[in-house]
Formats: structure tokens, sequence, C-alpha cells
């Protein structure tokens, strides 16, 4: 475990949702609006930054548990904040809270949930998995 | 004799020890894979592994036994 990873990390990505993002763009689903999948991608990746600064190069965390709520539809344009706070830490494994609300709107929740990640050994982890080819 | 159990569900990935080995407590038995993560299944106790009854590639359920060390 990196030294001085502390539950309360934290960080918030600011996005604007292009064509790119959308249910239609991700296979999910047929409108143009921000993708469930997408909403998660951005959830992981914000989890990603959260503990970013605390990191070596050795090590990195992969995904493991997701429970998501996705509240609210945001059209392509929407400007949104999802921010991720590290709440606990468990041998190798960090579970993390997120929420996305609009950029111009803090009260609204358009997402939120729960991630798990587990910090494994890059070099070893990728060897892992390429041996089961 | 004691026995090495299977904590929880998981694929063995690497069987470290075999049959006839003689190991300390805290020696590396099998390593199992569980959530993406390694788990060392460790002796209990220092002795002789008299069963190693996993191989690679197996899935563990909770509880299964792993080694006897006697």
């Amino acid at each position: 475990m990196p030294a001085g990873l502390s539950a309360g990390a934290r960080a918030t990505l600011r996005i604007t949702v292009t064509d790119a993002d959308t249910a239609v763009a991700a296979g999910s689903g047929d409108v143009p609006v921000l993708a469930t999948p997408r909403l998660l991608a951005l959830a992981e990746a914000a989890c990603v930054a959260a503990i970013a600064p605390r990191m070596t190069p050795e090590l990195t965390s992969v995904g493991t548990v997701v429970r998501l709520e996705h509240r609210q539809a945001s059209p392509v344009g929407a400007e949104l904040d999802i921010e991720a706070e590290l709440t606990e830490i468990s041998g190798s494994r960090l579970v993390f809270m997120f929420i996305a609300r609009p950029a111009d709107d803090s009260d609204r929740v358009i997402g939120a949930g729960t991630l798990e990640r587990v910090v494994v050994d890059r070099e070893r982890f990728l060897s892992r998995s390429d041996s089961r080819g | 004799m004691t026995e090495v159990r299977a904590e929880m569900v998981a694929n063995v990935w690497k069987v470290v020890a075999s049959a006839g080995d003689t190991v300390e407590d805290g020696d590396t038995l099998v390593i199992l894979e569980s959530m993406k993560m390694e788990i060392p299944v460790l002796a209990e106790a220092a002795g002789t592994v008299s069963t190693l009854a996993v191989s690679e590639g197996d899935v563990v359920q909770e509880g299964d036994l792993i080694a006897v060390i006697e």
C-alpha cells in the first residue's frame, strides 16, 4: 500500500457531455444523452485521480466492485462535476464514493454510488493477466 | 495435523509447495486469486505437507481443503 494514502483523498473531474459520451456512441442505448457506462468510466477516473498523488510507479489500482445510480439524464453540452472520495482502506482494497452533479447546480444529483478498487503491483498483475491468454 | 482451508471463493493461481515438503509456520503453500488480488495461503504450523489438495487453475470454495500439514 502506498505510504500516505488515507481516507479522505478526493478529486473532481469537470467534463462537458459530447456526442462521444452518449448512449448511442457507447452502444448502451439509443438516445443521445450521457451513457451510464460513460458515467461509470468518469467516476472510475475520478477515483484514480483522487489517489494518483500517492501512488508509486510500480503500483496501480484496478476496479472490482461497482454500485451506481444514474438518476437524471444529461444532454450533449451539459457540464458536469464528478467528485470521488476515498472512504475506506482495508488491506489493498479501496472503497470510494462518487457523486456527479451539474457544474452550475450543485444541489442536483445526476449520479452517485460506491466503487471499489484494489491496489496491485502493475507488472505482476499484467503478467497474471497475460498468462490467461 | 493442521488442515489449511480456503477462506473465500478463489482461483488457484500458483501452487508453491508440494506434498512431502517440509514447511515452516508462515511459508506460502499456494497463491489464490480473488477479486484481481493475489492472496497467499500460508502454512499455519511447521511440519510436513502430507496432502496438497489443489492444482493450478482449480476454483476453490470457502472452506475447501487446500493442504494438510502433519
